[in-house]
C-alpha cells in the first residue's frame, strides 16, 4: 500500500474510534433530540390538559349550540343556565368563565367573566359571536347562503418582495431572508465548532508524534510531504465522515417524521428546500475552505510544539482567531453594512464567518462573493504551502523556549538546508 | 555499504558536525561514541536525509542516500516513542507498512519476534499497558522486523537491564549475520567493545578517533601492565617510566607506564627468579580512552 494511504488510514482509524469524535458527532444530534423531546412533552401536555370549561347564559338556551365545537379548546357546561349558578361554579373552579348573551333584535350584547386561563380562548369566542350576529342580520335581510359567503370573502393579497440593487428593483425569487440568515448562522457556528475540533485533532496528532519522537521514525520512512498531506487527508476524511453521517441521519429522519404533526408545526413557514440550497451553495465553499485553512494552520502550530502537553497552548492563536471571526459574524448579522464586517468579510481568515451573513442579508453582490471565494481559496493554498515548508524544519526542532523561538530556529534550519541543497546541486 | 564523506553541518554560527568520514561494509557494525552534544544525532539525521549536510555526502551502495531507500532503513531514535493507545500488533504493522512491507508479510512474524525479545504481553495489548522495558523492546522490534539493510540505533542500550541488553545484542548480531550495515551510538563502552567492528569518536563535532577497536586501543600503546610477582609496589615505582602502581582487589599490581618499552625492564626483573603467574601488558580500555579524550578537552 502507498505510504500516503498508510498514514491517512492510521489517522482516520485512530480518531474515528476516539471518544472525543463520537461525542462531537453525537452532540448536535443530542441537542436536537433534547429540543424535540421538550417540544414533544409540551405538546403532549397541551393535548392531555383538560379543555377549559365555560358556561353560556342566555334567554335563548339554543344559543349554547352555537358555541359547541367538537374537540374544541373549551367545553360548554350546558346545565348551567343562570348567572348565579355560573358564579357559584366559577367559585368552585368548575368552570373558567361564563359568557352572558342578550339579543336585541339583530344585535348581540355579550359580557364575559373569566379567569386567566381562558385568555387564549377569547378570540375564538369573539369570532363565534360575530358569526352568529352575521347570521342573524343575514336572516333579517333575507340573504342566501351564497350571498353571506360572498360578503365575508376575504381579499387576496399577492405578495412580492423586492430588493434594491444598483438603483434597480429586483424581484426576489424565494424571498425569505430569515431562512438565509438561519443558514448563515448554522454555517458560522458549524465552522467554529468544526475548526476547534479538527484543529485540535491535527495539532495533537502532529505534536504527539513529535513529542514522542515517533516523528523521526516516520520521517525516515516516508517523506515529510507524504506525512503532512497524509495527515491532512486523514483529518479531512474524518470531517467528511461526520458530514455523511449527518446527511444520512437527516435524510432518514426527514422521511420518517415529515408527516408527523409536531414536525410540521415546527417547520411551518420554513422552507427546508431553501435552507438546503443555502447550505449547499456558497456557504458550503466557505465551510470547507474555512475548516481546511484552520486545520492547516493547526498542523503548523502543532509542529512547533516540543512537548505534547503544550498542544493546547499552541492552538491558542487559532482559537482566538476563530472567536474573533465568530463575533464579527454575529455582529454582521445585526449590522451587515457596518464597515467592520465589510472589511472582515474580505480577510480570508474571517471570510468563512462573516461572508455568509453578508450574503444572507444581501449586502454583497456576486462580484464581492467571488472575490472573497478566490481570496480564501488562494490564501488557503499559500498557507498550506508555507505551513508545509516550515513543517519539514519545525518537526526537527526541539526548543524549551516559546513558539517564536522555535519558529526562529526552524527558519534558521530551513535556510541552512536550502543553502546546503543549492551548494550540493 | 554506507559511506559518509567529510560531512559538515552548521547551525548559524555553530558548527555541529565537521568533517566526519567513515565507511560501513555489509555485515559490519560501527559504533559512534561521544559525549552528549558531540554531534551524534546530527550525524544520524544527515545519514537519514532529514538534514542536508553543508558539505560532504552520504552514499548508500555507492549512490547518494535519498528517501528512495527509506524502506531499507531501520532507525531507533534516542528518545523512544510509540503510540500509547495502539495495540502492539497495530504498532508493529504500522511502522512496517511505512517501510513498504504489507500486513500479510509481517503479521505471521510478530509472535516469533515477541518471543525472541521476550516481550511480556500479547500482540493485542495496548502499548501503554506494557512496562517501559517491554515498550522499548517493542520499539526494537519495529526497528528490525522489516529486515532493514541499514540499521541506525541511537543509544539502543540505554535503560536496558543486562538480560535485555543481551537480547538486544543477539538481535543486532542476527541482523549483522543477515548482512545489514549497522551503526549505533552508545555511552557504554563495553557494548561498543563487544559489538563493534569499527568505531568513530566525536568531540565537539570533530572526528577524533577512527578505526577498529583494536587499532584504536593499540594506537595508545600497551601502557597498562598487570603483574603478579615478588616485586613490591615500592620496588616497582623505582623503575623508569612508571607513572603509578597500585594493587587491585585480586592482589594483582596495576602499573601505568608512560611508554610501552618501559615494560621490558620490569619483565626482566620480575622473571629473574623464573616463573611468574601474570605479566600482561595491555592498551588502555575504550572507557579509559574515552575519558582521556574528554579530559584532554577539559584541561
Amino acid at each position: 500500500m502507498n505510504k500516503f494511504w498508510v498514514i491517512t488510514k492510521e489517522v482516520y482509524k485512530k480518531n474515528v474510534k476516539s471518544t472525543s469524535f463520537i461525542i462531537m458527532l453525537l452532540a448536535p444530534l443530542l441537542a436536537i433530540g433534547i429540543f424535540y423531546g421538550i417540544s414533544y412533552f409540551i405538546a403532549q401536555d397541551e393535548k392531555n390538559a383538560e379543555p377549559s370549561a365555560i358556561a353560556v347564559i342566555s334567554e335563548d338556551p339554543a344559543i349554547q349550540d352555537v358555541f359547541t365545537i367538537e374537540d374544541g379548546p373549551y367545553e360548554v357546561q350546558e346545565d348551567i343556565t343562570t348567572q348565579e349558578a355560573a358564579e357559584e361554579a366559577l367559585l368552585d373552579e368548575e368552570i373558567d368563565g361564563y359568557l352572558t348573551i342578550s339579543e336585541t333584535g339583530n344585535t348581540i350584547d355579550s359580557a364575559i367573566v373569566h379567569t386567566d386561563s381562558l385568555t387564549n380562548i377569547i378570540p375564538i369566542l369573539n369570532e363565534q359571536l360575530s358569526n352568529y350576529q352575521t347570521l342573524l342580520r343575514a336572516n333579517e335581510l333575507d340573504l342566501s347562503q351564497e350571498q353571506v359567503m360572498s360578503l365575508s370573502e376575504p381579499v387576496v393579497i399577492e405578495e412580492s418582495i423586492v430588493s434594491i440593487e444598483d438603483g434597480n428593483l429586483t424581484q426576489e425569487e424565494n424571498n425569505d431572508t430569515t431562512v438565509k440568515e438561519i443558514g448563515a448562522y448554522i454555517v458560522s457556528f458549524a465552522v467554529y465548532m468544526f475548526i476547534l475540533f479538527y484543529a485540535s485533532i491535527i495539532a495533537s496528532e502532529v505534536a504527539s508524534e513529535k513529542g514522542t519522537r515517533i516523528m523521526e521514525i516516520i520521517l525516515s520512512s516516508a517523506s515529510a510531504t507524504v506525512h503532512f498531506f497524509g495527515k491532512l487527508a486523514g483529518v479531512m476524511l474524518i470531517l467528511l465522515t461526520q458530514l455523511v453521517v449527518y446527511g444520512i441521519i437527516g435524510f432518514v429522519t426527514y422521511f420518517f417524521v415529515k408527516d408527523s404533526a409536531t414536525i410540521q408545526g415546527l417547520t411551518q413557514g420554513i422552507d427546508l428546500a431553501t435552507i438546503a440550497k443555502e447550505l449547499l451553495g456558497y456557504t458550503s465553499i466557505f465551510f470547507i475552505t474555512g475548516v481546511l485553512m484552520y486545520v492547516v494552520f493547526a498542523a503548523f502550530f502543532g509542529s512547533l510544539v516540543t512537548k505534547i502537553e503544550d498542544v493546547n497552548k499552541s492552538i491558542t492563536p487559532i482559537v482566538t482567531l476563530a472567536i474573533i471571526g465568530l463575533y464579527v459574524g454575529i455582529f454582521a448579522f445585526a449590522s451587515p453594512e457596518n464597515i467592520v464586517p465589510v472589511v472582515f468579510s474580505y480577510i480570508p481568515l474571517f471570510t468563512p464567518f462573516v461572508m455568509p451573513f453578508r450574503i444572507a442579508s444581501e449586502t454583497v453582490g456576486q462580484l464581492g462573493i467571488w472575490i472573497s471565494i478566490i481570496g480564501t481559496v488562494g490564501f488557503t493554498a499559500i498557507l498550506t504551502y508555507l505551513s508545509f515548508v516550515f513543517y519539514r524544519a519545525n518537526v526537527l526542532i526541539y526548543s524549551d523556549g516559546g513558539v517564536i523561538k522555535s519558529l526562529k530556529r526552524s527558519w534558521g534550519l530551513l535556510k541552512s538546508n536550502r543553502k546546503a541543497k543549492k551548494i550540493n546541486s | 555499504m554506507l559511506e559518509a564523506k567529510s560531512l559538515q553541518k552548521n547551525f548559524g554560527d555553530v558548527t555541529a558536525v565537521d568533517g566526519i568520514t567513515f565507511k560501513i561494509n555489509k555485515g559490519e557494525i560501527m559504533g559512534l561514541i561521544g559525549q552528549n552534544g558531540a554531534g551524534k544525532t546530527t550525524t544520524f539525521r544527515m545519514i537519514l536525509d532529514l538534514l542536508t549536510p553543508d558539505q560532504g555526502e552520504v552514499l548508500w551502495k555507492g549512490k547518494k542516500l535519498t528517501n528512495k531507500v527509506f524502506n531499507q532503513i531501520g532507525y531507533l531514535p534516542e528518545e523512544r516513542g510509540l503510540y500509547p493507545k495502539v495495540s502492539i500488533e497495530d504498532q508493529i504493522l504500522y511502522f512496517a507498512q511505512l517501510r513498504g512491507k504489507s500486513k500479510k508479510e509481517i503479521k505471521p512474524l510478530i509472535d516469533d519476534w515477541l518471543e525472541k525479545f521476550d516481550v511480556k504481553g500479547k500482540r493485542g495489548d495496548k502499548v501503554k499497558t506494557l512496562s517501559k522495558g517491554n515498550q522499548q523492546k517493542v520499539q526494537l522490534i519495529t526497528t528490525l522486523i522489516h529486515q532493514p539493510e541499514l540499521i541506525i540505533l541511537d543509544e539502543p542500550f540505554s535503560g536496558l537491564d543486562p538480560v535485555n541488553a543481551e537480547l538486544l545484542e543477539s538481535g543486532i548480531r542476527e541482523a549483522q549475520a543477515n548482512g545489514a550495515s549497522i551503526i549505533f551510538s552508545s555511552h557504554n563502552m563495553n557494548n561498543v567493545e563487544e559489538l563493534c567492528d569499527s568505531l568513530i569518536m566525536l568531540r565537539d563535532g570533530n572526528q577524533i578517533l577512527n578505526g577498529t577497536v583494536k587499532e584504536i586501543r593499540e594506537k595508545f600503546g600497551r601502557t597498562k601492565l598487570f603483574l603478579e610477582s615478588s616485586l613490591s609496589l615500592e620496588e616497582l615505582k623505582q623503575f623508569p617510566g612508571v607513572q603509578s602502581a597500585t594493587v587491585n582487589r585480586d592482589g594483582i599490581s596495576v602499573i601505568q607506564l608512560s611508554a610501552a618499552e618501559n615494560g621490558k625492564a620490569i619483565f626482566d626483573a620480575a622473571t629473574a627468579d623464573g616463573y611468574i603467574p601474570t605479566f600482561s601488558q595491555q592498551p588502555p580500555t575504550l572507557e579509559e580512552i574515552f575519558k582521556r579524550m574528554v579530559g584532554e578537552k577539559n584541561e
